[in-house]
């Protein structure tokens, strides 16, 4: 048994373990996009495997992101594909695995390493922390949706009574937690902003990064450096769901974006939400703006629902709540951990790496879900 | 000299193997490797070449169909031809199903009528010879010869063609036919396309068939189907929910799959058969189009080999895209298999996409993909494609129910073997419109299939691009 990078040529074998243990089918391009070719052009890739007579039984991948403060763009990463056959469990196989990738971040000076996960205890021992945990801001627009909110694929699949009564339940409240949106969505549509341009982006507009850098100049904390690059590779170029990007304008001049997305089980995802206010109008207004054009995309996508991330007490998130609130999103406390590993390279830092002052949503998912 | 018929189709082929498969295979069929031969010239052929008979009579139904092996997938032939009168020829891969016939001299003929059964396909052979038509007068799934032998769902020309392409194959590295093409053919196409027929849910045809629909039931002393008094209510409220909105909606979606697609307008006269749609609400999701995506013009009913109508809608659809619309389509399938399409592109249509069932899924020209048309009586070729549909959204689902997406994929996956473009057309109104249930997610679904099968997006018009900028 070997512990090691992954090896040219064996991408294939990488993809068809990660789907033979999801039961799923993904294709070598997706995997390809998600590992190899994202916005951290070195190699090796930061992908253990675990081989045992040729085949591949383990993995753990690190997927390098760069983060932004006010101190500037240093390289992170998000801990991905942490898969193990279940022979192999029990074997301190994960911690090996990891200590190879520590290894890999430390000499390439990456600050931290960082995921979701419900698995936090096979985590804590590794060195993370846990510094919040991820909600979800929700609107139903159909009561399909809480069969998405449920786990449910929502195709078909067979349900014993309990369930189908739990389900059926489910529904009814939705069909009124649904009523009551549409209620104050349609009113919030009468207030939108008036001389903010909003369009969709073709593609990442260049001036994401400056916006990207004035977001945090004026909100502090830390966030993922979105520039015209990334999201191309995040949103534009994602070979499982692409978002929708809404740009907003003033003069030319980018102010916000809101990205959004249908994924596979008919749920739409505010997978972005980032704005910086102007002279003449309140942040919460474009937010407001964003917020709604991502409402009516994903419904008229055929989506049953769109749900977003709401997770600390940044003030840009808080900010994003207040306002989802007014237009008729629910707030639902569940969710993820955020686990957080800071690397030798973190202490260097001006910023301290707490991972409490992150402005995080769903596009620090860089999965499958847009 | 070849025969016009013959210059034609090896025109077809070659077109179509440069689309799904690469220009050298393409350049080596039409350079000597595959020649159209006469019957009675198949006895003294002695070089290493594909000899396809172009003279070969074609019966009206389609006889003894039988499947053989091939790259993972199977082809289904018809219209076997005999071994030739002559014991030197070997049937290949065997003699109760054979692809190909071969002498010693490593000539491979095929082994059923491949020139007889796709020039009758490409010229709607079957459907010239029938008097048969619907209400609407079409040539429907119904009625053609293949439908009795479940052959419909079979892209014969592309199998032809891959056929071929492993013979090719197989001459210039040995002298046995290939029936595996490891990665040869291309990634499989989809072509989608929206008829926008409703834009509007309020339009006064549209209550009024939802108010009927209430008080039908009650003449046959049923219940009222009161659940259209809701529709009638919601889309008075907000007339483009559901129609107009599910076009943008689906322009989005697609985008998320990184697809495209034609948005072919309904415009001109209004009536219940005809455009139900202002022409404001034209005009505005013209507007909302993005680049990448294609708009066509939904031939109007009444204009259905009508000069004057057909003028007047087409430079009213002119008018509001702001340029001349080369594409479209014929709303309801109204089509005329000797007269459309010489009068399509006399009209300044270059590509159509009318051929297509609405009764059954099908390949009604037996090729996925798209070919130039043929005028038979005139003998020449005319200057206009035909992209025929093959799946229209609600026949789908109403032939194949809950099995419908696993059918979808298992055309692809076909495609994925032998090459070609599958034609999906999906009107707005069908999209996410909660009044037709049984249609919910279904698109969503499809693009879904698709991507999962590696397949690319193409509209008719590019695809038709692409053809007219190959050899052949």
């Amino acid at each position: 048994m070997e512990i090691r990078l992954i090896a040219d040529g064996e991408e294939h074998l990488c993809n068809d373990f990660r789907n033979r243990i999801y039961g799923e089918n993904h294709t070598l391009r997706q995997w390809h996009w998600e590992f190899a070719e994202n916005t951290y052009d070195k190699k090796p890739i930061p992908y253990a495997v675990i081989e045992d007579g040729g085949n591949i039984v383990g993995t753990q991948a690190f997927i390098p992101i760069r983060m932004i403060d006010r101190d500037g763009v240093y390289w992170t990463a998000k801990s991905e594909a942490t898969l193990l056959a279940p022979e192999y469990r029990g074997k301190h196989l994960f911690e090996k695995m990891y200590d190879l990738l520590f290894r890999y971040a430390e000499e390439r000076r990456f600050a931290c390493i960082w995921g979701f996960t419900a698995a936090v205890k096979a985590l804590a021992p590794l060195g993370f922390i846990f510094p919040s945990k991820t909600e979800q801001i929700f609107t139903p627009f159909s009561t399909r949706a809480v069969v998405s909110m449920m786990g449910k694929d929502g195709h078909g699949a067979k349900e014993n009574s309990t369930a189908k009564i739990k389900i059926g339940l489910a529904r009814a409240a939705a069909g009124i937690a649904q009523t009551v949106s549409a209620v104050k969505m349609t009113h919030s549509r009468k207030n939108t902003l008036d001389g903010l341009k909003i369009q969709t982006m073709p593609r990442a507009d260049e001036q994401a990064g400056d916006l990207c850098r004035r977001f945090i100049d004026h909100y502090g904390g830390t966030t993922v450096y979105r520039d015209a690059q990334y999201l191309q590779w995040r949103l534009f170029d994602n070979p499982y769901a692409r978002s929708i990007v809404k740009g907003a304008y003033r003069d030319g001049e980018l102010q916000g974006w809101a990205a959004y997305t249908i994924a596979d089980d008919g749920m739409g995802y505010l997978v972005d939400l980032m704005a910086v206010g102007d002279d003449n109008h309140g942040i919460g207004d474009i937010v407001r703006t964003l917020l709604i054009e991502a409402v009516i995309g994903t419904r008229n996508m055929g989506a049953s629902g769109i749900r977003g991330w709401r997770v600390n007490d940044h003030p840009f998130d808080k900010l994003v709540g207040k306002v989802a609130k007014t237009i008729g999103f629910y707030h639902i406390k569940r969710g993820f951990s955020f686990v957080l590993y800071n690397c030798p390279e973190s202490k260097a830092r001006p910023a301290h790496i707490d991972g409490q002052d992150w402005y995080i949503s769903r596009i620090f998912t860089e999965g499958v879900l847009g | 000299m070849l025969p016009p018929e013959a210059q034609y189709l090896r025109s077809q082929i070659v077109r179509h193997i440069s689309l799904f498969f690469d220009d050298a295979t393409a350049a080596a069929f039409e350079n000597g490797l595959a020649r159209f031969v006469r019957q009675n010239e198949i006895s003294s052929l002695d070089e290493k070449i594909v000899a396809i008979p172009y003279d070969i009579p074609v019966p009206r139904v389609p006889e003894s169909p039988y499947t053989v092996k091939f790259n993972g997938t199977h082809l289904t032939l018809w219209n076997r031809v005999a071994t030739p009168d002559n014991d030197s020829w070997q049937s290949i891969p065997d003699e109760a199903t054979p692809l190909w016939y071969r002498n010693r001299a490593g000539t491979l003929i095929p082994a059923w009528n491949l020139f007889g059964n796709l020039f009758h396909l490409l010229t709607f052979g079957e459907e010239t010879e029938s008097p048969r038509k619907d209400r609407h007068g079409r040539f429907i799934a119904a009625f053609s010869p293949r439908s009795d032998s479940d052959l419909l769902e079979v892209p014969a020309f592309n199998e032809a063609v891959a056929a071929l392409v492993g013979a090719i194959v197989g001459l210039r590295q040995s002298d046995e036919p290939c029936f595996a093409l490891d990665g040869m053919p291309k990634a499989p196409a989809v072509v989608l396309s929206h008829d926008c027929d409703i834009l509007m849910g309020n339009d006064i045809w549209t209550q009024s068939v939802r108010a009927v629909r209430v008080a039908l039931p009650l003449l046959r002393f049923r219940l009222p189907r009161v659940d259209n008094i809701w529709w009638i209510a919601r889309n008075t409220l907000t007339p483009r929910r559901f129609y107009f909105d599910n076009a943008t909606g689906m322009i989005d979606i697609e985008r998320c799959f990184g697809f495209s697609s034609t948005f072919y307008m309904l415009n001109g006269d209004r009536g219940r058969f005809g455009a139900r749609s202002t022409q404001a609400a034209v005009r505005d999701l013209v507007k909302r189009i993005p680049p990448g995506w294609d708009v066509g013009m939904h031939y109007n009913y009444n204009t259905f080999l009508d000069d004057r109508r057909f003028d007047a809608q087409k430079a009213q659809l002119d008018e509001i895209v702001g340029a001349s619309v080369t594409v479209g389509r014929a709303h309801y399938l109204r089509f005329d298999p000797a007269k459309s399409l010489p009068f399509l592109s006399r009209h300044g249509i270059t590509v159509d996409e009318s051929s297509g069932y609405a009764d059954r899924i099908g390949y009604r020209n037996g090729i996925a993909g798209c070919f130039r048309a043929f005028d038979p009586a005139a003998r020449k070729t005319l200057d206009i494609w035909e992209v025929p549909i093959t799946i229209m959204d609600a026949v789908l689902v109403d032939q194949y129910g809950d099995r419908c997406i696993d059918r979808f994929s298992r055309l692809l996956r076909h495609l994925s073997r032998v090459g070609g473009a599958l034609s999906v057309v999906f009107h707005p109104g069908q999209f996410f419109n909660p009044e037709y249930r049984h249609m919910l997610g279904i698109y969503h679904r499809l693009l879904m299939a698709s991507r999962d099968a590696e397949a690319v997006s193409i509209t008719a018009t590019q695809m038709a691009a692409k053809q007219k900028g190959s050899a052949g």
